[in-house]
């Protein structure tokens, strides 16, 4: 009964939450897409097929985002009808004047927090949580708080981002502090110099985190549960916490759109329950479009925190704290 | 032969166009403050980056890093071209091509390969000789300085031979066998004679590949950083990465050090081989390379070259064959057997976007490679039979792009061509490849033009033959190992070229390294091996076409004695 009304009610609000104009979209014949987020060729192809707008999807890393679309922008080249990052990323290019204000009505319904910005919409948390491997660690051991990482039996044993540069980890690390995840500083600053004390094999982002876990290697890794879906058949789980936290992801307009109309029709359409749906089911990603989850087990259960972004100066003097701690530096 | 400071203002203008500016936007970008190349003065970046505390260090690791690389990969490159070219070793083509498969390899894929071998929690061949020798611990831990130099000295093992080589095949025998004739040993031979008389192919070997590994990232970054060793190149990726506003400036500042670094030691190779002379082993008065019989020898150097090129080269290609038929990860087992299949080669096959790549990296391997030997022979010329101060500055241009560490010429590329009509075609990419890569058509080229002796064009010119006729009948078929070794170099890095591709690359010029690099970004080992292995089947046709033709065209009587 509950899968019918969501079904009806999807089948009635799809329509509706289109403010762009299809006719004049379709004249536009296409819309570039510029993206860090990855694996999201199905939804593009998806809405190529059923919308009649074909959707250019030009990938590009976290590294060089900001400096690829400044430069484009400065030069008057800027390709991209719509843009999306992490929201700190986000923000400065509508600092820059990159992005144009959108109120998109596909995001009725997502958390008020997500679209108080006239530009910018939340549409999911980049989650970041303990996932292991289900057949090197026995179920007894499996940590059920962040504090279970300073015991020595992990000692060599976890890989995770380098903490004192990787923005998204240096962010993850500050946000257990501020969002009381620990009973006080103290007791945070004793839990990162006890995972410090375990040694962990730093790699430089999440991506290559679990082949180290699949293969054995390392038998835990600070890392995205979305792996679980993605690496599937591989023998990973995640550890079972009360929260986890995570840099949420933003989407907008471009200022100089090539395709304005096109750019809305597709921003609407990336935010609507089935674009969402597809997101969450074949990518593993966490989105903030009601009632969507992952389907990774007790994903639905587990309260998901979006961090405060930090400023880039405050990445860098926590990047250098964290090397002192676990560089010894 | 030709109007020659009329074709050396030439060059240096092309050359020039291409290389400075990419490196011009780098240095307005690095005294420019905020995140373009046009900003405000400053010096910020470069006092933010050279007063680090830590750069002590990272300049320690990056000169045993770089020499190391060198060492490993001109000592087996010395060996393997000297059984391969100067002996009658079996199985001889099967080992050059063997040689050179590194260069065919994704850097990123043949780094993951040797630390599913030699990781010291369980790798492949830690396990292996665990179990065989009764050990507690990992006998190797390729998380360290010399696993690094290990594995970048066999990546740029290709560089090297693909240098040397050439040279070896052209030596004159008549400068040893005088030499056993005046009563000097085998061993006194090869360090009197025959190592000084290659002296310019082995430096300029050793000199490419500390350049090269200078500018490496895959390495520093998948074996280095879980070591917790950072080179200049990771010291780099640190500066620009804590913080989601890259500031490719400061990169650019801190990229300035290799690039002097690398003009210096052109000048020093410049200096070291300033008497060309002695360097002259195909002259007018007749030459005829010979092989050397290894007699009892030939099985027990048959042993050790197969296991070597098996053990170093071949294990890891085998490693990635593994990965590719895998689901996910795993170590060796009768499970991990049980799982394999052909589907990560299947989704790979059936995606449209890595078709798209495949044939995009074919066009500007073929296409690229060929244009860029065809401006390496007239750069190549200046710098060795005009030798002015004019060919000096020529000759540094044509390493100015390829100096920068990859991560960041990318960059100074982009900033270069967006001011263009070119930003985001495919023309885009084959002019920053040539332009970057350069000196890997010039330098085996360089090395083969030494050999040659100007009596030859001057006895051509005598017969009243003009200087085009000279060039097709008499210089280029005695350069053709040269430009055969320059083109597999270039035609193999454009087929893999990842460092500009990532910023240049569009959709409609997707390129191989890239979808590559997506692979490896969402954690999709089995289809980045099934991947890397048809890029590596691709390279390899084209360096068998390669060397089947230069072989044809090449006019050298090779006997055996």
């Amino acid at each position: 009964m509950k899968k019918l009304s969501i079904l009806l009610l999807g089948l009635f609000l799809v329509p509706s939450v289109f403010a762009a104009d299809l006719v004049k979209a379709k004249s536009e014949g296409q819309v570039n897409f510029y993206a860090n987020i990855t694996a999201i060729q199905p939804i593009v192809e998806e809405y190529s097929s059923s919308q009649g707008i074909k959707g250019i999807y030009t990938r590009i890393s976290t590294s060089k985002y900001l400096a690829t679309i400044l430069t484009e922008h400065a030069a008057g080249k800027l390709q991209a009808d719509v843009l999306q990052a992490p929201l700190p990323v986000m923000k400065i290019l509508k600092d820059k004047g990159v992005l144009v204000a959108y109120k998109s009505p596909s995001a009725t319904g997502y958390p008020d927090w997500a679209q108080q910005d006239d530009t910018i919409v939340q549409f999911g948390i980049e989650y970041v949580a303990m996932i292991y491997n289900k057949e090197m660690v026995k179920p007894e051991d499996v940590p059920t708080r962040y504090e279970d990482l300073t015991d020595p039996k992990w000692f060599d044993k976890i890989v995770m981002p380098d903490p004192s540069l990787h923005a998204t980890t240096i962010t993850w690390l500050v946000g257990l502090k501020e969002n009381k995840i620990f009973p006080s500083d103290e007791a945070w600053l004793k839990f990162v110099k006890g995972l410090a004390a375990n040694r962990p094999m730093f790699v430089k982002s999440f991506g290559p985190t679990p082949a180290p876990v699949e293969s054995g290697e390392k038998h835990l890794a600070i890392s995205m549960p979305k792996y679980i879906i993605t690496k599937a058949p591989a023998p990973l789980d995640w550890a079972r916490v009360d929260t986890l936290l995570g840099s949420p992801r933003g989407i907008a307009i471009s200022a100089k759109a090539p395709h304005p109309n096109a750019a809305r029709h597709f921003m609407d359409y990336w935010l609507t329950r089935d674009a969402m749906k597809m997101l969450a089911d074949k990518v593993g990603e966490y989105v903030l479009a009601p009632g969507v989850f992952p389907p990774i087990d007790g994903i639905s259960d587990v309260k998901v925190l979006p961090i405060r972004e930090l400023s880039d100066e405050e990445i860098h003097s926590w990047g250098n704290e964290f090397k002192k701690i676990f560089y010894g530096k | 032969m030709f109007k020659k400071p009329s074709l050396t203002f030439s060059l240096i203008l092309i050359v020039g166009f291409l290389t400075v500016c990419p490196v011009l936007m780098l240095l307005f970008g690095s005294f420019s403050e905020g995140l373009t190349s046009f900003g405000s003065f400053t010096l910020d970046k470069y006092i933010e980056g050279y007063t680090d505390p830590i750069l002590r260090e990272v300049l320690l690791n990056t000169i045993i890093f770089t020499v190391g690389s060198a060492l490993v990969a001109t000592t087996l490159a010395l060996f393997l071209a000297y059984v391969n070219t100067r002996t009658n070793l079996p199985f001889k083509f099967l080992f050059s091509i063997i040689s050179i498969i590194p260069m065919m390899i994704p850097h990123i894929l043949f780094s993951v390969s040797w630390v599913l071998l030699l990781n010291p929690s369980n790798g492949i061949l830690n396990r292996f000789l665990m179990q065989m020798f009764g050990l507690d611990g990992a006998f190797f831990n390729i998380y360290t300085l010399p696993g690094m130099i290990l594995v970048e000295g066999l990546l740029d093992l290709p560089i090297a031979y693909l240098i040397i080589a050439p040279a070896m095949r052209a030596f004159d025998v008549t400068l040893e066998e005088s030499s056993k004739v005046c009563g000097a040993s085998v061993l006194r031979t090869l360090f009197r004679v025959t190592l000084p008389v290659l002296r310019p192919a082995i430096l300029a070997a050793a000199i490419l590949v500390v350049v090269r590994s200078l500018a490496s990232f895959a390495v520093p970054s998948v074996v280095g950083m879980p070591g917790r060793i950072y080179v200049l190149s990771t010291y780099i990726y640190r500066s620009i990465s804590s913080g989601f506003a890259a500031d490719f400036g400061k990169a650019a500042a801190i990229g300035m050090s290799a690039l002097v670094a690398s003009i210096a030691l052109i000048y020093v190779y410049r200096y070291l081989t300033s008497e060309r002379g002695k360097f002259v082993t195909v002259s007018s008065r007749g030459f005829k390379p010979t092989l050397l019989d290894l007699k009892q020898y030939k099985f027990p150097v048959f042993l050790i070259v197969g296991l070597l090129c098996f053990v170093l080269i071949v294990l890891p290609v085998l490693v990635l064959f593994y990965t590719s038929m895998l689901p996910y990860s795993m170590v060796p087992s009768a499970r991990a057997f049980a799982m394999m299949s052909w589907n990560n080669w299947i989704d790979v096959l059936k995606d449209p976007i890595s078709l798209l790549s495949i044939r995009n990296s074919l066009t500007l391997g073929v296409v690229g490679a060929t244009l860029g030997v065809v401006l390496s022979i007239f750069v190549s010329y200046v710098i060795v039979k005009v030798r002015s101060k004019a060919s000096g500055i020529l000759e540094s241009l044509s390493f100015l792009s390829f100096s920068f560490p990859g991560i960041v010429i990318g960059v100074g590329f982009m900033w270069f061509f967006v001011q263009t009509p070119l930003y985001g075609t495919i023309w885009a990419l084959l002019i920053g490849y040539i332009a970057t890569y350069l000196p890997y058509g010039v330098r085996p080229i360089s090395s083969a033009f030494v050999q040659i002796h100007d009596h030859l064009e001057e006895s051509s010119r005598i017969c009243g033959a003009s200087t085009f006729y000279t060039m097709r009948r008499i210089v280029i078929p005695l350069l053709v190992p040269g430009i055969v070794s320059g083109w597999i170099l270039m035609a193999t890095m454009f087929v893999r070229e990842l460092s500009l591709s990532v910023v240049l690359s569009r959709p409609g010029s997707e390129v191989l390294a890239v979808q590559i690099l997506h692979f490896a970004e969402d954690g999709l080992w089995g289809k980045l091996s099934a991947l890397g292995i048809m890029m590596i089947f691709l390279s390899s046709t084209l360096v068998v076409a390669a060397t089947l033709i230069g072989k044809k065209l090449t006019r050298m009587e090779v006997v055996d004695t």
